[in-house]
């Protein structure tokens, strides 16, 4: 079932329905006080990305990657500059935004089911529709058969997919992704990665992902924003012309992806 | 993760052979202690448990152990809501903390001992006294594990409940206070075994009842076993309000992770 047809329902409530998955970025630099003096994170960072667009973020360590995921999703208020969603200055966090972070972040004494409807229970007395649409964004990570599951008896792999699910369920407009993915096993990522883009595909929301793997980022992304070493600035803004849907097979037999990653590469030395 | 259950498992096992054959050990030296001394002095503990049981079985204990145990309940229950709320107060609101702080520490500055005589000149003979004393004392290690368990929820959660834009009251009954569960589990099992203590103490200043009365009755009549009898009686309802407390929590964690998860958490074993 695409969700971005369901979401409507979700955004209806909230007053905006057309545009939402439309975000600017507007010169945005954020500064941090230290002991050592100002750091400045990132600076001055123009950006567009178009609705149900996947953006990917590369950068070195340190970079800000997160810190620009943070302004845009109203964790952190910019130093100056500003983040627009739908046209929307954004000054504060977005219940239509969905975060899904480096951990999984679930809440060990709930059950996964009751992980996913987390969401739901703080914005209302949840209705049964709300629980057929945890179990559904369950069952489309795959974890249908572990609802009753506690956090502790999962794999990292699942407990990330349940962190997917629990994102999802409320039907986001923008999905923003801290490197989401980093700490699992190179195989379970490569599923994981594959899982993403078909629920993407499903789902029509805008997705910006922020990783440190330059292949992980080409592959999924629509556009990979390459940023500079602290301040974070964009460096380069690279189309990924490759056809979708992709698979592993066909993305690394073609020669752009390589010569991209090269490029990546090359700018981040 | 099963290994590492089953070794925990062993463990305890091992533990609880090991306090039995230590008890033996040391009743034995308290024996032979016992027998170059003056009854006195130090009884044996033969007669002591003969005595205890002809002091519990006739029914002239119940009296003194009620008292005792309602002091206990009362002034844990009072300093146990006292303390909760407090710490629940001042790990919410800065301005509680500034407020209440500087009087939390003078309440623990004076010796609580020391305000008995006074209390029981306000409050008379009574449990009173008793009880104010217990909940007094009980109520720092709540206050302080409830601020602790309450403030160290970790930031990834706390953000995740940024990001859902929850209210104050939702991140403090959905995420803090579930996470605070075993800080202020380990602050209620200290503040019963000092709610014990702080009962029997204050029954030393001025009591008729009580298991602290009687010691101090005890030592009036030079009766040193009566004294171990309620020496005794005390070590037994200290190990029972401790074990009910370990009950409470055992079904606490395993309603809040499950058999397993609870469990692994007992033994240490990280998730």
């Amino acid at each position: 079932m695409p969700v971005g047809v369901q979401g409507q329902s979700v955004n209806d409530q909230t007053g905006e329905l057309s545009g939402r998955g439309h975000i600017e970025i507007d010169g945005l630099t954020k500064t941090f006080a230290s002991d050592a003096g100002d750091i400045t994170a990132i600076e001055g960072i123009d950006f567009d990305i178009a609705p149900r667009e996947f953006v990917g973020i590369v950068g070195p360590s340190g970079c800000g990657k997160s810190t620009l995921l943070r302004c845009v999703g109203g964790l952190i208020a910019p130093s100056t500059g500003e983040v627009r969603i739908g046209g929307e200055v954004v000054t504060t966090p977005d219940r239509r935004i969905g975060y899904v972070f480096q951990k999984a972040v679930l809440l060990p004494w709930r059950r996964v089911l009751d992980n996913v409807m987390l969401p739901f229970e703080v914005m209302r007395r949840p209705t049964e529709e709300d629980r057929r649409k945890a179990h559904e964004v369950l069952e489309m990570v795959g974890l249908a058969e572990y609802l009753q599951h506690r956090p502790g008896e999962l794999s990292g792999g699942m407990q990330q997919r349940v962190s997917v699910a629990r994102a999802l369920a409320v039907e986001p407009s923008i999905l923003l992704m801290d490197e989401p993915f980093g700490a699992l096993d190179a195989q379970t990522r490569d599923l994981m990665n594959l899982e993403l883009l078909r629920i993407w595909q499903e789902s029509q929301t805008t997705v910006v992902f922020v990783t440190h793997d330059i292949g992980e980022a080409l592959f999924l992304s629509d556009r990979v924003m390459v940023m500079s070493a602290r301040p974070g600035s964009v460096q380069d803004v690279i189309d990924v012309d490759l056809e979708r849907p992709r698979t592993f097979e066909q993305v690394e037999g073609d020669e752009r992806f390589w010569s991209l990653r090269q490029r990546i590469r090359d700018q981040l030395e | 993760m099963k290994r590492l259950l089953k070794a925990a498992r062993s463990e305890a096992w091992i533990g609880r052979v090991l306090v039995l054959l230590s008890a033996v050990v040391l009743i034995v030296v308290w024996h032979l202690w016992a027998r170059t001394n003056s009854p006195l002095v130090l009884p044996e503990p033969g007669p002591v448990l003969s005595r205890l049981i002809d002091y519990v079985g006739s029914g002239r204990a119940n009296p003194h152990i009620w008292i005792t145990v309602q002091e206990i309940v009362l002034g844990f229950a009072l300093g146990g809501v006292a303390g909760i709320g407090l710490g629940t107060l001042a790990s919410e609101f800065g301005i509680a903390r500034r407020v209440i702080m500087p009087y939390v520490i003078i309440t623990q500055a004076l010796p609580k001992f020391a305000l008995a005589p006074i209390l029981v000149i306000w409050f008379g003979f009574g449990m009173t006294p008793k009880v104010i004393i217990a909940a007094l004392i009980a109520f720092f290690p709540l206050l302080e594990n409830t601020y602790l368990g309450l403030t160290t929820a970790p930031a990834e959660m706390l953000e995740l409940f940024r990001a859902l834009r929850a209210s104050r009251w939702t991140t403090l009954t959905k995420c803090k206070a579930l996470h605070a569960v075993p800080a202020v589990f380990s602050g209620l099992r200290v503040a019963l075994m000092l709610a014990l203590v702080g009962a029997v103490v204050a029954e030393y200043v001025g009591a008729n009842k009580g298991l602290g009365a009687l010691i101090i009755v005890s030592q009036g009549t030079l009766d040193t076993e009566l004294m171990f009898v309620a020496f005794v009686q005390l070590t037994v309802l200290g190990l029972l309000l401790d074990k009910l407390h370990g009950l409470v929590y055992r079904l606490v964690m395993r309603r809040l992770y499950g058999s397993i998860g609870a469990e692994m958490r007992a033994a240490g074993v990280s998730v």
